[in-house]
């Protein structure tokens, strides 16, 4: 008598819900990311001990290694803009949590540079959120 | 004639199959252009300027930090950094009250901001507000 073959069905991986998938991972992507305002690539940080962790805020300041100043990644050419700027983002906020202004400059900037710039950010009523590296030989000191 | 209306119409559809290499190169974009990285550092309030001066001038037992010159000077005296943080914990600043937690900073000459950026930290560590002095033209 003759058996009849079953018919081999090809195996198949199913495609059908990659794109759903892959989706889901882009909306994830997208709520949790955070675009960079600023080109930190010629900032290098200076170095501390005992620093904490800092939350990342709407409003920053930065320096570049040519004394460059910039206002959330835009250049501006004085401490008087950055002031100007930075008051008008704070206005209305009181608690110390929100005025909280992210401030980057490169270590080998002089303080003729970066002491206006402070200066700018406190009297605009913006509390300094001074970003830097980790410097474990700091802590052993 | 009947063999024409007989004619099958063709369903309309989306193509989709490209779907999903689109939402990838997406994710690809997004995980490139995340940072990872946490942010590290101090936060510090400082006293307006104008205040900070009359301050330097009215009070004159605030402590006081001076850069000059690649000298580091606490009240007057050179100290290293190690010794600098010490004395500012010694002086038990988180458990003062108001202007009583200030320190001044005066910079003067040639000063980068990694070493200011040092002071900066010990005194914020050490529970101080930072009052910088800024220098007459």
């Amino acid at each position: 008598m003759k058996l009849h073959k079953s018919r081999r069905v090809a195996p198949a991986v199913p495609l059908a819900s990659m794109g759903d998938i892959a989706f889901l991972l882009t909306i994830f992507f997208i709520l949790t990311s955070n675009f960079a305002k600023d080109d930190t690539r010629k900032i290098a940080p200076p170095s501390a001990g005992e620093l904490e962790e800092l939350e990342r805020q709407n409003v920053s300041v930065s320096i570049d290694s040519e004394g460059a100043m910039f206002f959330n990644g835009r250049p501006v050419a004085s401490p008087a803009t950055i002031e100007a700027g930075v008051a008008g983002f704070l206005a209305g906020k009181k608690a110390a949590q929100d005025r909280l202004v992210v401030f980057r400059c490169d270590k080998g900037v002089d303080k003729k540079v970066f002491e206006p710039v402070l200066a700018a950010i406190s009297k605009a009523g913006g509390v300094i959120a001074a970003v830097g590296e980790e410097s474990r030989s700091a802590t052993r000191n | 004639m009947a063999l024409a209306r007989r004619r099958e119409q063709c369903e309309l559809e989306i193509p989709t199959d490209s779907v999903s290499d689109i939402a990838f190169l997406l994710i690809i974009f997004f995980i490139l252009t995340t940072t990872l990285n946490k942010l590290s550092g101090f936060t510090a309030e400082l006293p307006s300027a104008a205040a900070n001066q009359q301050q330097a001038k009215s009070d004159a037992k605030t402590p006081t930090v001076q850069l000059a010159n690649g000298k580091l000077l606490f009240d007057e005296r050179e100290v290293s950094m190690a010794a600098l943080r010490e004395r500012l914990l010694d002086l038990r600043l988180a458990n003062r009250q108001g202007e009583e937690r200030i320190v001044m900073l005066e910079a003067a000459g040639q000063v980068d901001y990694q070493t200011y950026y040092e002071v900066m930290a010990a005194i914020s560590a050490a529970g101080g507000v930072v009052a910088i002095v800024e220098e007459d033209e």
